[in-house]
């Protein structure tokens, strides 16, 4: 059965071109799990910054008015993919999973259907 | 085997305690005026407030597990100290799930316990937690974490009295422009209810709802009421329990468990 550590780790592995990956609480910005990363990628500092964009998304959606969930945003650099997956499900909300992806190496679309199950070991 | 500890007794305030504990790898249960730290080897496992809902509150209300599901993994872990691990092992839960609705319900009583620093009471050196062996987060990953949400609150609205206190709707507002959330969260202020009920009530981690109650607050919408409210009338009153015991959170419990049978 797999736990918080072997979920995320499964992402890095099972992901082509993953490189780092946090679980973030988007109410407080902390991150409840990271792996991968390093020295020239501070994956805390990422995942509090990220946390202003879940935030600015969700408050510009409820001003539309618009009744929608958001399942990701893909933000896309020259060399990477940020990708951030809110999990939904009754416990787990206010979460989301935040992917680093190499973009020479990564398929968008295998990405986002590996992480949409990786996600559901998460949900309450 | 455990090593009677009492170089916490010497700091002033339950934050400055724990981190002596972890200093020594100390393993038990500290008990503040907010509520209680369970520490293994130094590392907090666990923390109960009688200020958030617990875990099996947060995880049956929310339906997630059935009560019965709940006591159940309770009646069969509880003694072994490994109900965690019975909901898991019953297949009612993944680990990673439990995971994450566990160190939401560490966090959110740690604001509690963290956020109101006095002197800690006492040091249970040894005890367990019935929940068991879930996850571990270092004491000054906890302090910090609780030190910037209460940084994070107070910049909505500087007002504790907000987390604690019966709150009131203040009469004669507008509140049909509300964001959903919001809205929601002030569907459940009734002058009774504290912001610990209310999350219970939607299911909502606690500290996801201070932010929204916080920003009622800070819209005029909601007030916290003052302390010397008029006398509850006879019957079973919720709010007989008395919050600076040091173990509210076990009484609370064991009402749970009574009126549960």
């Amino acid at each position: 059965m797999a736990n918080l550590e072997t979920s995320l780790k499964e992402c890095l592995s099972s992901i082509d071109g993953a490189t780092a990956v946090a679980l973030v609480d988007y109410t407080s910005g902390m991150a409840l799990g990271t792996l991968g990363g390093g020295k020239d990628f501070n994956l805390e500092v990422a995942a509090a910054g990220n946390t202003d964009v879940v935030r600015s998304k969700l408050r510009t959606m409820e001003h539309l008015g618009l009744k929608e969930e958001i399942e990701d945003i893909l933000i896309t650099l020259s060399s990477q993919y940020h990708m951030i997956r809110l999990l939904k499900g009754r416990g787990g909300n206010g979460l989301f999973l935040y992917l680093v992806l190499d973009a020479g190496r990564a398929n968008l679309a295998m990405a986002r259907h590996q992480l949409r199950r990786i996600e559901g070991e998460l949900e309450v | 085997m455990t090593r009677v500890t009492t170089t916490w007794t010497r700091h002033g305030t339950t934050s400055e305690a724990l981190g002596a504990l972890a200093a020594e790898g100390a393993t038990g249960a500290l008990s503040g005026e907010r509520g209680i730290v369970y520490l293994s080897a130094g590392r907090v496992v666990h923390v109960e407030s009688a200020f958030t809902p617990d875990l099996g509150a947060l995880l049956t209300r929310s339906g997630a597990v059935p009560p019965d599901g709940w006591w159940d993994a309770v009646d069969r872990g509880g003694a072994q100290h490994r109900v965690g691990h019975r909901l898991v092992d019953s297949g009612r839960l993944t680990a990673g799930a439990l995971e994450v609705c566990h160190l939401g319900a560490l966090f959110d009583a740690a604001y509690f316990v963290l956020t109101h620093d006095t002197r800690a009471q006492r040091f249970r050196s040894g005890a367990v937690h019935w929940l068991g062996a879930v996850r571990s987060v270092p004491v000054e990953v906890v302090v910090r974490e609780s030190g910037r949400r209460r940084a994070l609150l107070d910049r909505i609205w500087p007002d504790p009295a907000i987390d604690t206190l019966p709150l009131a709707r203040v009469p004669g507002t507008d509140t049909a422009e509300l964001p959903v959330r919001r809205g929601r969260t002030l569907t459940q202020v009734d002058g009774v209810r504290t912001a610990a009920e209310i999350a219970s009530a939607l299911a909502c981690r606690t500290y996801h709802t201070l932010v929204e109650l916080r920003r009622l607050a800070a819209d005029g919408l909601v007030r916290a009421e003052p302390p010397t409210a008029p006398p509850l009338p006879p019957g079973p009153e919720p709010r007989a329990v008395v919050w600076d015991d040091p173990d509210t959170a076990l009484l609370r419990r064991l009402r749970d468990a009574l009126e549960a049978l």
